[in-house]
């Protein structure tokens, strides 16, 4: 055996493996909270903890003396070491000072003009410098002669000056740096999501900002990008050509974007952004009830939010941080969560609860907001509620149960919600807090992967690039078998073939079984451009015939909107039909294609599914030019 | 809504009408499009971009990836998980293997517990690594929990970790490989010379049945490379050097795989001395059979080797040429010749006996030395009794 000491248990250095799983991160950056996300053996997005075991890390920077703390334990500062706690840097990176708006009250570290760069805003904060080495010596040991005075041996309070993209850089570090911890391997490149509303500048500081912490940047993606990556695998119950409602309510503000997405190809074909609705706002309901909950029994008086003596605002603070947990509790669980601050105010303790149904009550406003401008967004994309497929929900407060309710209500029964598939809980697909950074993981590993591929298809995936443009169709196409005792106004059976807003080229292949029992041997098809639209009705709604002691006043009995959807035949295109060679029960299995070229040819046939493969196909192809 | 069928998978369409025709007039185009922008992620996007860049149509995409998807399966084909096994395998175990006894573990074939049998002395360490890993991982007891009630439910695991005890230890591996049942079953099939009765002109037989013995035999040599049988049309020199090795070949065969327990449990020295003596000169009688079926093997090769009679031949060719050619060679030359000729047959065969003295000689040796050895130890014991006895 070899002796000790000759041979080394092991190096701290992180082993450079060959891996099938490419260490790569996808970060979600939000303004309040960020999450990451790395891809495990399984080949699976999976979000990460950081050091602290949070997964939802906040986006703030404190310093206090020497230390700096990042995350949630810095959010922690805002009670007592507000002046040098920062929050909210992601909103003004690339931004000029004089386009950051002063008004705004801030809890945090105030924005201020950079002293030596001219018009960037910057953050002032307090830190201690450790003390500077004692003077070199030299060869004999002896103080170098100096001139100078023998320095101070204690720590030095200096004023720092730090740029928000140096904020940025330190923060994006930290969560890399989590990455590799998890990962243990160096990360090669990170997709960070950021809202589409981000302007070119923008963008520009956020990869400035990253490449200095050392994060190669594959791609931005855009929020709704990460959702589409997400649940482009789909399941069961949702066909892969649907339209998707996306309800971002994170912690500052409310976006919502309507996609198209069809075959998991994606486009937004509407967004809307309100900074006026957002997270913070279900805190300062629930700070207020709690308050008031407090000053009834205390008989202390407490006004928060907005609060303006400097008591109100230290236990705003506390109390701020207090009802993260209480929303949290009440996300998870159909019970009644506690809130508790130590010492409130007047060294008085607090604990109050709150269960599920006050607390939907008392933001049953913001819930309004959230629907109203859900109705503004379906509306401005010309479609209607009852289009929307599936909901998609992202940000710690779009876990609520409550939203998903009140938004539910206009929409069709069978619009797939995160809450109705059961995805939220337990890190499911849908979970709205950690979607996005599980797509831009996804993302990231397929970017990874194009290490291989031309130039052309790499610059794809750059935004901006004209290889995105597209054309769409703009009316259903299916194929209809007539009938001649049919119900509705089609005339016969209907089975949508390609959607409205698909992205051409596309092709879609549906195989269909047909009772051929009647017609002599023949199956058919009529091929027909329909648009859809939604019938609205005001019905009266149905009594109950039990109630007999009614009020009487029948004026007062509101209508009730009955919305259906409705088909009406556009543009007839072609019709094929072929003799069935296979006469099994009466039935046959028929498969339809239909593909539409980028210059809106379209290309349809028809051909028997037989027992020996496919037969000879009956084709036409309609508009070709 | 009625007669929209959403899913047509699941559904039977009615058939046609009789009296259908289809309607007239078709429309000339579709709608009008849009322009949208797709966002720039997604598996799907990719797949568009690369249509899109290269002109392809969706058959001649699907075409390209079905050969992408053939090429990397069968860049992946010995692969498990995308990770290399090294060829290990997957082996099944038959169901009286897995009733082994894990007490029994000497008569155990290790090689074939690990699942490693058509590897056997050939596995390399990493795959004795990998396939131990691999049966841990379907025969460890905390998987079986669940599946059975018994409590003896762990004994093939038990005979796993003996297997792998013994295979990762260079020195008892060795001692396992010397003894190796498959291979002592394949050494008493080895050929004798009744069967090549009648066959002596078959060049292709005789190769064939002792290059893989040779193959076999190979593997215990000290010596490394190992000369093999080779081809028929080997030089002069090849088939000497081949000859020169396997007689004088040096094995590190061993036999202690063999030996009798010693019963550690019982006080008797004299008992434990004499088991061990007794599996001493067990090992070296085993040594020595050992020693003479290889020289027996080695001399039925030798007489059979159409080479050898090839070379003669080839001799006498060159001489009776050489006598030809030089027709008034002088008398005295060819008698020198022919002295010559029979002093070398002559050495030869003194040189065969004395190699048989030789052996002979050395296995005497060797009895002799292990005899002395145990004379010596035997003193060295009593001396050391003795000292102990005498006070100091």
């Amino acid at each position: 055996m070899a002796p000790n000491g000759l041979i080394p248990n092991g190096t701290a250095e992180a082993p450079i493996e060959i891996s099938a799983v490419p260490s790569i991160v996808g970060i979600n950056f939000g303004n309040s909270y960020a999450s990451i996300a790395v891809l495990t053996k399984e080949g699976i997005a999976e979000c990460i903890a950081n050091e602290d075991g949070e997964r939802q890390i906040a986006c703030a920077i404190a310093f206090q003396g020497e230390e700096m703390y990042i995350g949630n334990q810095a959010r922690h500062q805002l009670v007592k070491n507000s002046q040098n706690t920062i929050t909210g840097f992601r909103n003004l990176l690339g931004k000029k000072f004089s386009e950051v708006p002063q008004a705004a009250l801030s809890v945090s570290a105030p924005v201020i003009q950079h002293p030596s760069l001219p018009d960037t805003p910057a953050y002032k904060v307090k830190v201690l410098q450790p003390a500077p080495l004692p003077l070199k010596t030299t060869a004999s040991n002896t103080p170098a002669a100096s001139q100078v005075a023998t320095p101070r041996s204690e720590p030095i309070e200096v004023e720092r000056v730090l740029t928000v993209s140096e904020v940025t850089t330190i923060f994006l570090g930290s969560l890399v740096q989590s990455a590799e911890d998890f990962l243990g391997r160096k990360v090669l490149g990170a997709v960070i999501s950021l809202p589409s509303w981000f302007d070119d500048a923008q963008r520009e500081a956020v990869i400035k900002a990253a490449e200095d912490a050392g994060v190669h940047v594959l791609q931005l993606l855009d929020d709704a990008g990460a959702v589409a990556v997400c649940t482009a695998a789909g399941s069961e119950e949702i066909s892969s050509d649907r339209t998707q409602l996306i309800v971002d309510l994170g912690a500052s503000s409310l976006e919502l974007s309507l996609l198209s997405v069809r075959e998991g190809l994606a486009y937004s074909l509407a967004t809307i952004s309100d900074s006026s609705v957002g997270g913070d706002d279900i805190d300062s309901k629930l700070i207020k009830f709690f308050a008031k909950e407090f000053t009834k029994k205390t008989k202390t008086p407490l006004t928060v939010a907005p609060a303006s003596d400097p008591l109100d605002k230290r236990a705003e603070a506390k109390l701020r941080l207090a009802v993260e947990h209480t929303k949290r509790t009440l996300s998870a669980s159909p019970g009644a969560a506690t809130c508790s601050v130590e010492s409130l105010k007047d060294g008085l303790d607090y604990t109050g609860s709150i269960n599920r149904l006050r607390f939907d009550m008392e933001v049953r406003s913001i819930y309004d907001k959230v629907y109203a401008k859900v109705k503004e967004l379906v509306a401005s994309a010309g479609v209607d509620l009852y289009d929307v497929d599936e909901i998609v929900y992202i940000g710690g407060c779009a876990c609520l149960p409550g939203l998903d309710e009140t938004l539910a209500e206009g929409f069709t029964e069978n619009v797939i919600t995160p809450f109705k598939a059961g995805t939220v809980a337990g890190g499911g697909i849908g979970d709205p807090t950690t979607i996005l950074a599980r797509g831009c993981a996804l993302q990231a590993q397929l970017l990874v992967r194009l290490a291989g591929e031309t130039e052309e298809v790499r610059q794809a995936f750059i935004k901006g690039n004209g290889t995105s443009s597209v054309s769409a169709t703009s009316r259903t196409i299916g194929l209809l078998v007539p009938q001649v005792s049919a119900e509705g106004g089609l005339g016969g059976v209907w089975v949508p073939l390609i959607l409205k807003e698909t992205p051409l080229p596309c092709r879609r292949t549906v195989t269909v079984e047909v009772d051929i029992s009647g017609s002599e041997d023949r199956v058919g098809f009529e091929f027909w451009e329909v648009s859809e639209g939604v019938r609205i009705e005001h019905v009266k709604p149905q009594k109950f015939e039990d109630d007999e002691d009614e009020p009487q006043d029948e004026e007062e009995e509101e209508l009730e909107e009955v919305k259906e959807k409705t088909i009406s035949k556009e543009a007839f295109l072609a019709s094929l039909s072929l003799s069935r060679s296979n006469p099994s029960k009466g039935k046959t299995k028929v498969q339809v294609q239909a593909i539409i070229s980028s210059n809106s040819a379209v290309d349809l046939s028809i051909r028997e599914v037989t027992k020996n493969g496919l037969g000879e196909a009956v084709t036409v192809t309609v508009g070709s030019s | 809504m009625d007669g929209v069928i959403e899913d047509a998978s699941r559904f039977t369409l009615p058939s046609l009408p009789p009296a259908w025709s289809p309607p007239s007039e078709p429309a000339s185009s579709i709608s009008p499009l849009v322009q949208r922008r797709l966002i720039p992620a997604g598996a799907a996007y990719l797949a568009h971009i690369k249509r899109t860049l290269n002109n392809h149509t969706f058959d001649e995409y699907d075409q390209q990836l079905e050969e992408e998807r053939k090429r990397l399966e069968l860049l992946n084909a010995d692969g498990l998980n995308g990770e290399d096994d090294l060829g290990v395998g997957d082996e099944e175990e038959s169901p009286e293997l897995l009733l082994l006894d894990a007490k029994e573990w000497k008569k155990q074939d290790h090689y074939q517990v690990l699942g490693l049998s058509h590897l056997r002395y050939k596995a390399t360490p990493e795959q004795i690594k990998i396939a131990h890993r691999k049966k841990v991982l379907k025969h460890h007891p905390d998987k079986k929990a669940g599946a059975s009630h018994t409590t003896n439910d762990d004994a093939f695991f038990k005979c796993i970790q003996k297997a792998n005890e013994v295979l990762t230890n260079s020195e008892r591996r060795r001692q396992f490989d010397s003894v190796d049942p498959i291979c002592l079953s394949l050494e008493e099939d080895d050929p004798s010379a009744s069967d090549f009765k009648g066959r002596e002109k078959d060049t292709a037989f005789f190769f064939k049945t002792f290059a893989p013995i040779f193959e076999r035999e190979a593997r215990f040599s000290k010596k490394i490379p190992v000369p093999m049988l080779g081809e028929n049309d080997d030089s002069k020199e090849n088939v000497h050097a081949f000859y020169d090795f396997w007689y004088n070949f040096d094995s590190w065969r061993s036999f202690e795989y063999l030996d009798k327990e010693v019963n550690e449990g019982s006080d008797n020295r004299d008992d434990k001395r004499y088991t061990e003596k007794k599996n001493k000169s067990e090992r070296a009688r085993r040594k020595k059979d050992d020693i003479t079926r290889l020289r027996n093997l080695v001399d039925l090769t030798l007489g059979l080797d159409p080479r050898i009679k090839r070379i003669k031949q080839e001799e006498k060719e060159a001489r009776e040429a050489k006598k030809k050619t030089k027709g008034g060679m002088s008398a005295a030359e060819q008698k020198a010749k022919a002295e010559e000729d029979k002093r070398k047959a002559e050495e030869e065969a003194q040189r065969k006996e004395e190699e048989d003295k030789v052996a002979r000689a050395e296995a005497k040796k060797a009895k002799t030395a292990a005899a002395n050895a145990a004379k010596k130890a035997r003193r060295q014991q009593r001396a050391a009794d003795t000292d102990e006895a005498a006070p100091s």
